[in-house]
């Protein structure tokens, strides 16, 4: 019953290009477009939600890492001309180095500390973003970053994009699945839980915090690059903290540390915005309302709210 | 050779000596106690022998390796194992994940292999579940074993944090009050799950306040105050001893 239920989802997610062309023809090219964002950024925070779920370290780095991806990528593709997988190879390998590096450091700050300490990186990676103009042309944006192209397949149509996010989502999903359960899961969550005790069950916690952060941002820089190869831009407001903010919303009204929290969160705190443009004057009070009642309501998140409902239908 | 030989340590907090001078051998299959009134440095003490706070001065030799150079999770694997003064467990892992964590990093600490789940890894879990579940068994939780850790009474999360500390069957178990804040019976319980390890051959080192465990089970008992020792003994001497009397009761 469940699997049915799965794979019934999956085909609709996978069908969703013609389902869009078919229900509302008119719209199509605006929809799939948020259908794309909305998959990138459940990538993304998913891969922030492996820090902040899983190994309970709340880092406010996170765009910071994702920026480095999207300019490393941008920069890349545009000026040496590297093909888009080497140029998204690279911007993993650099936010994931720049996480080690910086990692390190952060983590001998205790808990709050750590959190001003990320938020510091992130405002110095804006900072960078917006004034090494010879690098990154400041304000002016990089442009003209060519479409994604798998050997000699161009990503072009917005379908195709479509995919593409969607098979990058995919990967995100597996990689967050393999690392969040059994033995390494475990020892994550034993770090989380207690680190004293952690250490005494001979984990080394600054070790296992490095990996997930590590893992963290070189995902999110990936996704960078997706990102600016989708947008063929990319430009400092990219990077702010206003994306730390979305992030936050999505994994922590989502449902954080659950993977189908995340997504739900994903889905519905990047769609939401863009259906309540019907009611444009009051789309933000209307937001921020619903905010509040996911607050009020579901503390734990909308996950919360599901197990709830499921766990009455068992008739516990 | 003594398994563990803490050789004239000392720690210090902002002038205040905790730990002055402590010497403190333990050989192979001894059950030794540590008592002394509150803040006489029990507990500094063991945090010092176990890597949780660097040693002033001195050394914890445990099989020749200095403890006080080494981070807490290096002397875990290295085969030493405490226990918490505050019950400690991992709240939102489950009663048999708590236990399966002590003994995952003894078996095996390979990240691609844990995230690839190798046939080997595959194997020690299923080893480390059987040995759990025995544990469990031991300390009466088995009905519990998918409850979150959290949710357990006060008395079953320090039977689980003691069955923890057992999973990788440590050469050293180090006993932070393991009967203190339980009921009788509990009391009683933790007595007899000491002494069974005892007759296993395995050594302990118990902090305890509770004076009728201690002068119960121990073969030797030292006594700490102000951060020195003051008397070291088997239990009827102590209990006889001037010094321990005036430590405990004043003059």
């Amino acid at each position: 019953m469940r699997q049915a239920g799965g794979l019934v989802l999956g085909g609709v997610v996978v069908a969703a290009p013609w389902l869009v062309a078919a229900a509302a023809p008119r719209q199509q090219r605006y929809v799939l477009h948020v259908l794309i964002f909305t998959a990138l950024f459940a990538a993304l925070a998913l891969s922030y939600d492996l820090v902040v779920g899983h190994v309970g370290s709340l880092s406010l780095a996170h765009p910071a890492f994702f920026g480095v991806g999207a300019y490393t990528a941008a920069i890349l593709a545009t000026r040496a001309r590297w093909p888009f997988l080497a140029d998204l190879l690279a911007a993993v390998l650099v936010a994931a180095a720049v996480a080690a590096l910086v990692g390190v450091p952060l983590f001998r700050l205790a808990e709050h500390a750590f959190a001003v300490g990320t938020l510091g990186l992130a405002l110095v990676a804006g900072i960078v973003a917006n004034n090494w103009v010879e690098v990154t042309r400041g304000p002016l944006c990089i442009t003209g970053i060519p479409k994604p192209a798998l050997g000699g397949l161009v990503v072009r149509t917005l379908p195709a994009n479509y995919w593409l996010a969607l098979a990058a989502l995919g990967g995100v999903v597996l990689l967050y699945r393999g690392l969040t359960t059994f033995r390494l899961g475990r020892a994550f969550h034993a770090v989380r839980d207690n680190e004293p005790l952690a250490s005494a069950a001979g984990i080394d916690p600054l070790k296992y915090r490095l990996l997930a952060f590590t893992i963290g941002a070189a995902l999110a820089g990936g996704i960078g690059a997706l990102y600016v190869h989708y947008l063929s831009v990319m430009c400092p407001e990219e990077m702010t903290v206003a994306l730390t903010v979305n992030l936050l919303v999505i994994v922590f009204l989502g449902g954080v540390g659950s993977l189908r929290g995340v997504l739900l969160g994903a889905v519905l705190f990047t769609a939401l915005p863009e259906v309540l443009r019907l009611a444009p004057t009051w789309r933000l009070v209307i937001y921020g309302a619903l905010l509040l009642l996911v607050v009020v309501r579901a503390p734990e998140g909308i996950e919360s709210l599901l197990r709830r409902v499921s766990g009455a239908r068992a008739g516990r | 050779m003594a398994l563990l030989e803490v050789r004239g340590l000392v720690k210090r907090f902002l002038g205040v000596t905790a730990v002055d001078r402590v010497d403190l051998v333990v050989e192979p299959g001894e059950l030794v106690s540590l008592i002394g009134p509150n803040g006489s440095g029990k507990t500094t003490l063991f945090n010092c022998i176990t890597g949780y706070l660097a040693a002033d001065d001195g050394r914890a030799l445990f099989r020749g390796r200095d403890l006080t150079r080494v981070a807490p999770h290096r002397a875990a694997r290295l085969g030493v194992a405490r226990t918490f003064q505050q019950v400690s467990v991992f709240p939102r892992l489950s009663v048999l994940d708590n236990l399966l964590v002590f003994l995952q990093q003894h078996q095996e600490e390979h990240l691609l292999a844990r995230l690839l789940r190798t046939r080997r890894v595959r194997r020690l879990e299923t080893e480390a579940v059987a040995r759990a579940r025995r544990m469990l068994d031991l300390v009466g939780l088995t009905a519990r074993a998918d409850a979150a850790a959290g949710s357990l009474s006060y008395g079953q999360r320090k039977l689980l944090a003691f069955a923890g500390a057992l999973m990788p069957d440590p050469d050293l178990l180090l006993l932070d009050e393991p009967a203190a804040a339980v009921n009788p019976t509990m009391i009683n319980q933790m007595k007899d799950h000491i002494l069974g390890l005892h007759r296993q051959g395995k050594t302990v080192l118990l902090v305890e306040h509770n004076m009728d465990v201690v002068m119960d089970i121990s073969q030797r008992v030292v006594v700490l105050d102000h951060g020195q020792k003051i008397a070291e003994g088997s239990p009827e001497a102590i209990r006889r001893d001037p010094r321990v009397i005036e430590a405990y009761f004043g003059r």
